[in-house]
C-alpha cells in the first residue's frame, strides 16, 4: 500500500528534460561534470518540479505554476544599477580581478539534496556565467555586475584573503523560464557586498539561488530585491564557516498584480563566534502571494553565535497574501538566536496622523509604505546603492500603489 | 518565593533518574488478543457493550487507517511500531466499567492514593481548601471511578466515562464525536477511532456554570499495552468548565503507546478551559523505555464569542507529539495556547499549536515556552493561519527556547499564513541559555547558584503556570523541577 507510483510528468516537465538533452549537447564537459549533470536530470525525472509536498516548498507550487517551459523571448540583461559598474565577461579587463571564460568545469557542480529543484535545474540547464576571481588583497572600487545572458546561468566569484569587492547581478525580462546559480566564496578576511536585483515581466518564471561560503573573519553583505514576475523564487544559501565572519542580509519584496514571489533562506552557522542578521520588507498587493521561508541552524560546536532574522510585511489588499515560515534550529547552548515576524495591514493611527496634518489619503498611504520599506533599505553602506533602490521603488510603487 | 525553596527541596530528594510514579500494581488483567484486527475491535466493543452503530464506525475507522502512511514530518526519531506486539484493550479483572468507591478494587484505590489522585469525594487536594474536583480515572483501558456524579447532574452537566456516555447518551456522542477531528485527519486518530477505550465525556448545557473543576487523571499500568483514550467535551451556549488531565506510567524498558485524541466543542458564549500536566515515564537517562505520546488535541470555536484555551506542562514522554489546535470559526471567537515543554534525558518533543481563523475578529494568542536539558530535542511547531474572510483576525505568538547544556536541541518552526489584509500577525522566537548576567546578579545577592538557575527559570515560565489552575499550578512547578534534575547546577 505505500508503495509510491512512479510520477506522470506534465508537458512542461517533458519539455524541460528535452532541453536538459539539448543543454548537454551543446555543452562539452569533463566526465565528472556530466555524471553530476546526469545525475541531476535524474532527480528531476525522480522527482518532477516540486509541489507543496515538499517541504522546503511548502508554499510554492512549481509544478501547478510551470504550465508550459518556454524560453525567454528577450533580454534578460536589466539597466546597470550603479552607474560605472563593469560586467564580469571574459573580455573585461579589470585590475585585480581574473576573469575567465565559461566552461562546465569551472561551473563547480555539486551532488544535490533531492528537494533542491532551484540546483537540478540549473545544474542540468546550465551553459553560461561568469566566472571571476577578485584576487587577494585587492580591493575593487568600481562595481562589478554579472549578466546573465542566456535563460540558465552559473556563475562562481572567488573572493580572495582580504580583498573586497560588490557584486551586482541584475536580472529582467518579460516571458520564459529561466535560472541562475551563483556560487560565491570568501576567504579570510574578504569583504564583499552582493547585490540580486529581479525586476520581471507578468509571464517571467525566474529561479535564483545564491550559494556562500564565509571564511574567517569574512564580511558579505547581501541585499535582495525582487520585483514582479509570475513566480520569483530566490534561494539564498550561507555557509557561516569561518570564524569571526559577519553576514548581513537585506531584502525588499514587491509583489503585486498576478506575482508569486518566494524568498528562502538558509544559514548554517557551523563554527564559533559568528553575527547573522537578517531583515526582509515585503509589501503585498493587488492579488500577489508573498512567500518567506528563513532557516537558521546552529550547529552544537558554534558556541557564540548571535543570528537575527526579521520579516515584516504589509499587506494592501484584499487578495493579497503573505506566508512565513521563520525556522530555528538550535543545537548550541551559548548563543543568541531571534526571529520575529509580523503580517499587518497600514496603521490607521499613523494614517490619520498624516491626514489630520493636511495630508491626502493617498499621499499619505504612499509616504508609510515607502517608509516601510525604506527601513531596509537605508542601512545600506554604499549611499548609491541606497539611491538606486529607492528610485526603483519609487517606481515601482508609482505603478502598483 | 517558597515555591522556588519547594523546587530546589525536590531536586535535592530525588535522585538521577527516579520517576516518582513508576511503580506499577500487580492485577489479574482481562486483555485482548494481541496486535490489532477486526476481530480485536470487535472484543474492545463488546467489552464496553456498545450498540451497533458504534462497531461499524470503529470497523470503518481501522479500514480507513490500513490505507494511511505514518507520519514522518515531526522532528522525531523512533524505531518502526509494530501494532502486531501491542495489546490494544487491558482491563483490571471485574472492572469493566466505572462502579461506586466501594466496588473499585483496592489496590487500583492504593495506585490512586499514591499517585495522589483523590478518588474519595469528601477528600480535597493536598494543601488547597474549599476547591473541589471531580476526577475520572481511568486505568488502563477502562474508567475506574467517576467522582461526583451526583452533584454535577444537578447542575445539569454530564460527567462520565465516554464508554458510559456511548450507552446512556447516544444522541450527544453521536451528534459530536469526529466532528471536530475528522476519522481520517491523521493516522494516529484513524487508529484512536478504531480502537479508543475510554476516556471523558463532558457535557455543559445552555447557561450552566460547571460548579467545579473536572478531571481525568490517566494511568498506565499494564506492560505492551498502548492507551487510547477519547475525550469529548462540549460546552453549550453561555456554558463554562474548566478541566484538567493528568497522565503517569510505570517505568519500564520498551515503548508503550498512548495515542489520544480529544475534541472540544465550545457553543456561542461558550468557555473551555483545558489544562493538561502530562507526566508518562519519560524513560530512562540513555532513552531506554518511556511512552510514545502521539495525541491529536482540537478545539472547534463553533459559536460566536466562544473562548477556548490550553495550556500545557509537558514533562514526560520519551516522545511527545503533539498540537491542541483551536479552529475559530464563530466570530469574536478565541484562542489560547499556553505551553511549558520541558526535555531531558533522551526525551523528544515536538509540540506546538494551530490557530486556524476562519471567523470575523477572531483572536488568539500562544505563549509556549521550551526548556530543553540533557540530550534532549524540543521542537514548538505551530501555525497560525487566517482565512481570506477572517477579517480582523489578531494574533500573538511568543515562542521562547532555554537551553540547558551544549548536547541539546531547541527548534522553532511557525508557519505563518495571512490570506487577509485586515489580518494582524505578530510572531516572536527567541532561544538562549540562563544569561551569565542574570545568574551573577542572582549569586551576588547570596543566592546559591542552583537556586538562582530555579528561580530564573520560574520567571521563565511564570506567564504560563499563571494559566493553570491552582492545583496544577503547584504540582507543575514541583514537577518542571524534577524534570530538569541532573542538568541544573
Amino acid at each position: 500500500m505505500n508503495i509510491q507510483a512512479p510520477i506522470k510528468h506534465t508537458a512542461a516537465e517533458e519539455v524541460l528534460f528535452q532541453s536538459c538533452e539539448a543543454a548537454n549537447a551543446a555543452v562539452a564537459c569533463s566526465e565528472e561534470s556530466q555524471k553530476l549533470r546526469e545525475a541531476a536530470v535524474a532527480q528531476l525525472r525522480d522527482n518532477g518540479f516540486p509541489t507543496r509536498r515538499v517541504e522546503s516548498w511548502h508554499y510554492t507550487d512549481l509544478r501547478a505554476a510551470v504550465k508550459q517551459l518556454s524560453t525567454p523571448t528577450g533580454s534578460r540583461v536589466s539597466t546597470p544599477l550603479l552607474a560605472g559598474s563593469k560586467v564580469l565577461s571574459a573580455d573585461t579587463h579589470i585590475a585585480g580581478v581574473k576573469i575567465e571564460p565559461w566552461s562546465a568545469d569551472k561551473a563547480q557542480f555539486a551532488p544535490l539534496e533531492s528537494d533542491d529543484a532551484v540546483g537540478q535545474i540549473n545544474t542540468a540547464l546550465a551553459t553560461c556565467g561568469s566566472i571571476a576571481t577578485i584576487e587577494a588583497g585587492q580591493t575593487i572600487d568600481t562595481p562589478l555586475s554579472i549578466e546573465n545572458r542566456g535563460a540558465h546561468a552559473r556563475n562562481v566569484v572567488s573572493i580572495g584573503a582580504g580583498a573586497s569587492a560588490t557584486i551586482i547581478e541584475s536580472v529582467s525580462g518579460d516571458d520564459g523560464f529561466s535560472s541562475d546559480v551563483t556560487l560565491i566564496s570568501l576567504a579570510e578576511g574578504a569583504k564583499a557586498t552582493y547585490v540580486a536585483t529581479c525586476e520581471k515581466g507578468a509571464d517571467a518564471i525566474q529561479l535564483g539561488q545564491l550559494r556562500v561560503a564565509l571564511g574567517k573573519d569574512a564580511n558579505l553583505d547581501i541585499v535582495i530585491f525582487n520585483a514582479g514576475g509570475r513566480l520569483i523564487r530566490r534561494e539564498i544559501i550561507v555557509l557561516v564557516e569561518g570564524e569571526g565572519s559577519n553576514l548581513d542580509i537585506k531584502g525588499v519584496n514587491l509583489i503585486g498584480g498576478n506575482s508569486h514571489i518566494d524568498v528562502t533562506t538558509v544559514l548554517q552557522h557551523t563554527v564559533p563566534n559568528t553575527v547573522s542578521e537578517q531583515l526582509f520588507r515585503n509589501i503585498s498587493t493587488g492579488k500577489g502571494q508573498g512567500v518567506f521561508q528563513g532557516q537558521i541552524k546552529v550547529h552544537q560546536i558554534a558556541q557564540k553565535t548571535d543570528a537575527q532574522m526579521a520579516c515584516n510585511t504589509l499587506l494592501l489588499s484584499n487578495d493579497a497574501s503573505f506566508s512565513a515560515k521563520p525556522e530555528l534550529e538550535i543545537f548550541a547552548d551559548d548563543v543568541i538566536c531571534a526571529h520575529g515576524a509580523t503580517v499587518a495591514e497600514l496603521d490607521e493611527d499613523h494614517l490619520f496622523y498624516l491626514c489630520a496634518r493636511g495630508i491626502t489619503e493617498r499621499t499619505a498611504r504612499a509616504l508609510l509604505v515607502e517608509a516601510f520599506v525604506d527601513e531596509a533599505v537605508e542601512q545600506i553602506e554604499n549611499e548609491a546603492l541606497v539611491e538606486a533602490l529607492e528610485t526603483r521603488i519609487g517606481a515601482w510603487l508609482e505603478a502598483n500603489g | 518565593m517558597p515555591a522556588v525553596q519547594e523546587t530546589i527541596d525536590q531536586v535535592a530528594q530525588i535522585d538521577v533518574d527516579q520517576y516518582k510514579y513508576g511503580f506499577e500494581t500487580i492485577l489479574e488483567m482481562d486483555m485482548a488478543p494481541i496486535g490489532l484486527s477486526e476481530d480485536v475491535i470487535r472484543f474492545i466493543s463488546a467489552k464496553k457493550e456498545e450498540p451497533e452503530w458504534m462497531l461499524e464506525w470503529r470497523l470503518d475507522a481501522y479500514r480507513r487507517w490500513l490505507t494511511m502512511d505514518e507520519p514522518d514530518w515531526a522532528r522525531v526519531s523512533y524505531p518502526k511500531i509494530d501494532f502486531s506486539e501491542i495489546y490494544f484493550y487491558a482491563a483490571p479483572k471485574g472492572q469493566s466499567g466505572p462502579k461506586t468507591l466501594d466496588d473499585v478494587d483496592p489496590e487500583i484505590r492504593a495506585t490512586y492514593e499514591k499517585l495522589g489522585i483523590p478518588l474519595a469525594e469528601q477528600e480535597l487536594l493536598a494543601g488547597v481548601q474549599e476547591r473541589r474536583v471531580a476526577v475520572d480515572a481511568v486505568f488502563d483501558s477502562v474508567s475506574v471511578v467517576t467522582t461526583f456524579k451526583k452533584e454535577l447532574s444537578k447542575a445539569g452537566v454530564i460527567f462520565m466515562s465516554i464508554s458510559e456516555a456511548i450507552r446512556e447518551h447516544p444522541e450527544l456522542v453521536k451528534k459530536y464525536l469526529a466532528s471536530v477531528v475528522p476519522v481520517s485527519d491523521n493516522y494516529y486518530s484513524a487508529l484512536n477511532c478504531a480502537v479508543f477505550t475510554d476516556g471523558s465525556f463532558v457535557y455543559v448545557p445552555e447557561g450552566v456554570r460547571c460548579p467545579m473543576e473536572l478531571s481525568t487523571y490517566f494511568r498506565i499500568n499494564a506492560e505492551n499495552t498502548g492507551q487510547f483514550e477519547r475525550t469529548l467535551i462540549v460546552a453549550e451556549k453561555g456554558a463554562y468548565v474548566s478541566y484538567l488531565e493528568g497522565c503517569t506510567a510505570p517505568q519500564r524498558d520498551e515503548n508503550q503507546l498512548h495515542a489520544a485524541v480529544v475534541e472540544l466543542v465550545a457553543m456561542d458564549d461558550a468557555e473551555i478551559k483545558y489544562s493538561t500536566v502530562q507526566n508518562w515515564y519519560p524513560g530512562d537517562s540513555t532513552g531506554k523505555g518511556g511512552i510514545y505520546n502521539f495525541v491529536t488535541k482540537r478545539g472547534d470555536c463553533r459559536g460566536d464569542r466562544s473562548k477556548i484555551s490550553w495550556t500545557q506542562v509537558e514533562t514526560g514522554s520519551a516522545i511527545t507529539w503533539k498540537y491542541p489546535s483551536c479552529i475559530l470559526r464563530g466570530d469574536d471567537s478565541q484562542g489560547e495556547f499556553y505551553s511549558i515543554a520541558v526535555s531531558n534525558g533522551a526525551q523528544q518533543v515536538d509540540s506546538g499549536t494551530k490557530m486556524i481563523h476562519l471567523g470575523k475578529r477572531t483572536k488568539s494568542r500562544i505563549i509556549s515556552k521550551g526548556i530543553s536539558a540533557g540530550r534532549s530535542q524540543n521542537t514548538y511547531r505551530g501555525r497560525v493561519s487566517a482565512h481570506r474572510k477572517a477579517t480582523d483576525a489578531r494574533n500573538f505568538t511568543q515562542c521562547d527556547s532555554l537551553l540547558i547544556g551544549d548536547q541539546c536541541g531547541a527548534h522553532t518552526v511557525p508557519y505563518i499564513e495571512a490570506n487577509n489584509a485586515t489580518a494582524q500577525f505578530e510572531h516572536e522566537a527567541t532561544t538562549s541559555k540562563i544569561s551569565d548576567d542574570q545568574l551573577f546578579y542572582c549569586m551576588q545577592r547570596g543566592i546559591p547558584e542552583e537556586e538562582a538557575i530555579a528561580l530564573i527559570v520560574n520567571g521563565f515560565v511564570k506567564e504560563v503556570i499563571q494559566e493553570l489552575p491552582m492545583e496544577f499550578a503547584v504540582e507543575a512547578q514541583k514537577l518542571i523541577g524534577i524534570s530538569l534534575e541532573g542538568s541544573v547546577g
